[in-house]
């Protein structure tokens, strides 16, 4: 028997109404999987816009857990452009939570911000009225004339290379990432 | 440039760019001859979140001096404390992937 199906005395399928927590665990665990294959991306070290693409659909679906939890399914969108607001509040909540000793840095939460920022802009549909067409899907047009294809495409404005200057920040909002699906995911 | 010069440099670079940043432990085996084994730091960050050894994979970032993919464990001096304890969790999580602490890198 599926989990939340049964049948009545009468033989008629009833089943168990989802909840948002439901969908809130749903969209955590799924997050949670797409940051696995992230870091398996990376370790194979494959196309940067893959790696991104990942990161990118694990910061939504996250957010989306987030947003859930606090406003009930029935009030949240299904639009791509919840990351540059919610990751920041995700951080903030999860560094002030209790029994921690110190408030997320100023610099790491400014880091954090851009590059939710950033992420959020991966996403095909986020193409800010078509000024950013980049995207980590499907090739673009840039400015020009030329066609662009993700899998060859450097990505300049997400440095998530070890090397970079936000290297330290995508450590961390990695790891914050998987603590907030952890917890949602519970 | 050899695993154990880009592993300094990327520990200077993590101590310029994050106060919290307190050490840094390379993990063993570095394997020099093998560039597809992971350079793998161990950082010890004040106030980080406390979620034990867990990776973050890097791959190799030429482009910014780096030839070899990188790993990163970030811990709390609390849990740094456990993994320098004989026998505690933490350094068992550490021993079943394969790795020890090594040399600490400077500042």
């Amino acid at each position: 028997m599926v989990d939340g199906a049964g049948t009545s005395g009468v033989g008629v399928l009833w089943r168990m109404p989802l909840t948002d927590q439901d969908w809130i665990r749903a969209f955590a665990r799924q997050a949670l999987s797409d940051l696995r294959v992230r870091d398996l991306l990376q370790q194979a070290n494959v196309e940067k816009c893959h790696r991104l693409h990942f990161l990118q659909m694990a910061a939504e679906k996250i957010c989306k857990s987030h947003l859930i939890r606090e406003n009930g399914r029935g009030n949240v969108q299904n639009v791509h452009t919840y990351t540059a607001k919610i990751l920041p509040i995700i951080a903030r909540q999860f560094y002030s939570r209790p029994g921690r000793k110190a408030a997320i840095p100023h610099w790491e939460l400014s880091a954090i911000r851009h590059l939710a920022y950033e992420i959020e802009k991966l996403a095909p549909a986020c193409d800010a009225g078509d000024l950013r067409p980049d995207n980590s899907e499907y090739p673009w047009e840039d400015s020009r004339g030329q066609v662009c294809v993700p899998c060859e495409y450097n990505f300049p404005s997400v440095d998530d290379g070890i090397g970079g200057k936000s290297a330290k920040a995508m450590v961390d909002l990695i790891r914050l990432m998987r603590e907030a699906a952890e917890h949602y995911a519970k | 440039m050899a695993k154990l010069q880009t592993a300094s440099e990327l520990a200077k670079g993590h101590f310029a760019i994050d106060p919290s940043v307190r050490r840094v432990i390379l993990l063993e085996p570095v394997k020099e001859d093998d560039p597809e084994v992971p350079i793998k730091l161990l950082e010890v960050v004040e106030g980080t979140i406390e979620r034990g050894i867990e990776p973050v994979s890097f791959a190799s970032d030429p482009a910014n001096g780096v030839d070899y993919p990188v790993v990163i464990v970030e811990i709390s001096p609390r849990e740094f404390e456990e993994i320098a304890a004989e026998s505690s969790q933490l350094r068992e999580d550490l021993e079943k992937r394969g790795w020890w602490m090594g040399q600490e890198l400077a500042v």
